[in-house]
């Protein structure tokens, strides 16, 4: 199987300081790679090394060391560009062209016909929910559609790996909901995602892989399910109407109560469970949800990123 | 779907070309260069029989000002404001050769100018021709060579744009340029002041672009025959000093990381 993306050892600096004499080390050396059809999830906290990371894979900075090859060749051949999808963070697209004028540019750059430019634009903006706005200057159009426009011209070549520096940034619930469809499509499609996201709720729910930086070194990487491992010994119990059960305390293994709105939220050991359910139920209690307690990416990110450990 | 390199510089240029169009500076400036060259039919009312000299002679002064103008305020943005706004990135990771933008973008400055300059051409031929009932064709040969210089001056603009911030870019060319205006000054330095060293005269003026080489309106003016041979060393000259201009933009594009 040829992988389509292989990183060995990629590690970059900048110089800092007034006489640029100091070097600050933005990554240090990575290796990574990505078969064909997978979502990886690129996580870090800010300045951890992600954005570097993604514009040395678009030739937008040069490593100071290591390889990178994209569907098997190296990246110095320029063939890959073809095949591949790009949407920086934060973009900022001509502000005197409409959405329609700019991916027709784009799609010239790739050596579209007018005709496969004009129907794919119109194809994507109106995915994108941009076709009112086809012939609006993007000066007026808001951040949040000129990140949809971001997304369009970064698929207009239909790309077999889409490079996605955070997408949801400056999108609102809906363009949100929208992209993650999107994404979840071209998944199905069999599309090679690389994302880099702080929404750590978006990297669960579309990653089938998530790298985790911090400080230009990438502390871990695996699948979400082996990343974040299922501890069965504890489960959570979700109860409502159990406030009389709880008069004299919590029940004997409950190891953390919480209360969520009208209900509660226990977290029990689990060889008391059956015990608990009993008592919860014997004082008017309705069993809501029983689930094995499983570490969040969330609570995984802060304990990696925030915490001392490393892999 | 694979495209070739010259659909993309076209594709680039046209865009360079648009952009300069919307661009509102670049009208008042073409309405100030048109303004300055009808003022020359009322400063031909105090002066008997000079009237088409002056018409000629503002006219030409109000393209060479207006074009250098034109060619720095849009010259020195077209790779440092796209590096500081960052709207180069999506299309650098395109199948896009950093060269292959550099050639667009001066080639859509090229034709904005070219626009520019053929309708103040335009506005002093119609000028000329109401007031002195003729017009000298020669005076084409003085807008080319002026069109020539302000080329130069494009792809010196990109130079530095290619290798800081726009504003750093801006007061280098314009110094570069002011200087190539006196080489001539510079070359003749040693018979005005014999201590200056000759070698160091020598390296300078040759280090610079000598505008004065694209200066004919003294010649057109004045009725002095333009020779073509000048015409054709003139374009080589201009040609030349682009092609080192860009040359050197492309190393130093190359060479830069995005921040």
């Amino acid at each position: 199987m040829i992988l389509v993306l292989e990183i060995l050892g990629i590690e970059k600096s900048y110089r800092v300081g007034f006489w640029r004499g100091r070097r600050r080390r933005a990554l240090q050396p990575i290796d990574l790679s990505l078969a064909p059809g997978e979502s990886f999830g690129y996580l870090g906290p800010n300045g951890s090394g992600k954005t570097t990371t993604l514009k040395i894979l678009m030739g937008l900075t040069r490593a100071d060391a290591g390889s990178v090859t994209l569907f098997g060749r190296p990246h110095e051949e320029p063939s890959w560009r073809h095949r591949v999808g790009y949407l920086p963070e934060h973009p900022y697209f001509y502000d005197y062209l409409t959405p329609v004028e700019y991916l027709d540019y784009v799609g010239r750059l790739f050596g579209m016909p007018s005709s496969e430019r004009r129907a794919r634009s119109r194809e994507l903006l109106e995915r994108l929910g941009l076709e009112e706005l086809a012939a609006m200057p993007l000066r007026r159009c808001s951040k949040g559609n000129q990140q949809r426009l971001g997304l369009a011209q970064a698929l207009l070549n239909d790309p077999e790996l889409v490079f996605l520096d955070e997408p949801m940034s400056g999108l609102d619930p809906l363009g949100r909901h929208l992209v993650r469809e999107l994404i979840q499509e071209l998944r199905g499609r069999g599309r090679t995602i690389f994302f880099s996201t702080h929404i750590l709720s978006d990297a669960e729910a579309l990653c089938d892989r998530i790298g985790l930086l911090r400080a230009g070194r990438l502390i871990s990487v695996g699948r979400l399910d082996e990343i974040l491992h299922v501890d069965v010994a504890h489960m959570e119990v979700l109860v409502s109407g159990a406030d009389r059960a709880l008069q004299g305390g919590p029940p004997e293994g409950t190891l953390q109560l919480e209360r969520v709105g009208e209900r509660l939220r226990l977290e029990v050991e689990e060889a008391r469970l059956g015990t608990v359910i009993r008592l919860l139920e014997e004082h008017g209690g309705r069993i809501l949800s029983v689930q094995p307690k499983r570490q969040s990416l969330e609570e995984y990110f802060v304990e990696r990123v925030a915490g001392s450990g490393e892999a | 779907m694979k495209g070739s390199a010259w659909g993309r510089v076209l594709a680039v240029a046209f865009n360079a070309y648009r952009e300069s169009v919307r661009e509102r500076v670049l009208y008042n400036l073409v309405f100030f260069a048109i303004v300055m060259t009808l003022s020359g039919t009322l400063l031909s009312e105090i002066s008997v029989g000079q009237d088409d000299k002056i018409i000629v002679d503002l006219g030409l002064a109000a393209m060479e000002v207006f074009g250098i103008l034109i060619a720095l305020f849009i010259g020195v943005g077209l790779v440092s404001k796209e590096i500081e706004k960052r709207s180069l990135y999506p299309l650098l990771a395109k199948p896009l050769r950093r060269e292959e933008l550099l050639v667009g973008k001066f080639l859509g400055l090229t034709a904005t100018l070219l626009v520019n300059m053929s309708v103040m051409a335009a506005v002093m031929f119609a000028t000329l021709y109401f007031a002195a009932g003729e017009v000298d064709l020669r005076l084409l040969f003085a807008v080319y060579a002026t069109f020539l210089g302000l080329l130069v001056v494009v792809a010196i603009a990109m130079l530095f744009s290619s290798l800081g911030s726009a504003p750093v870019a801006a007061v280098a060319t314009f110094c570069l340029v002011v200087a190539g205006r006196y080489a001539d000054v510079i070359r003749n330095m040693t018979s005005i002041i014999p201590e200056a060293p000759g070698q160091l005269v020598r390296v300078l003026y040759h280090a610079l672009p000598n505008f004065g080489n694209f200066d004919l309106k003294a010649e057109v003016v004045y009725g002095d025959p333009v020779v073509v041979a000048d015409l054709v060393l003139m374009t080589l000259y201009a040609a030349l000093w682009i092609a080192l201009a860009l040359g050197l933009a492309t190393l130093a594009f190359r060479a830069r990381d995005l921040p």
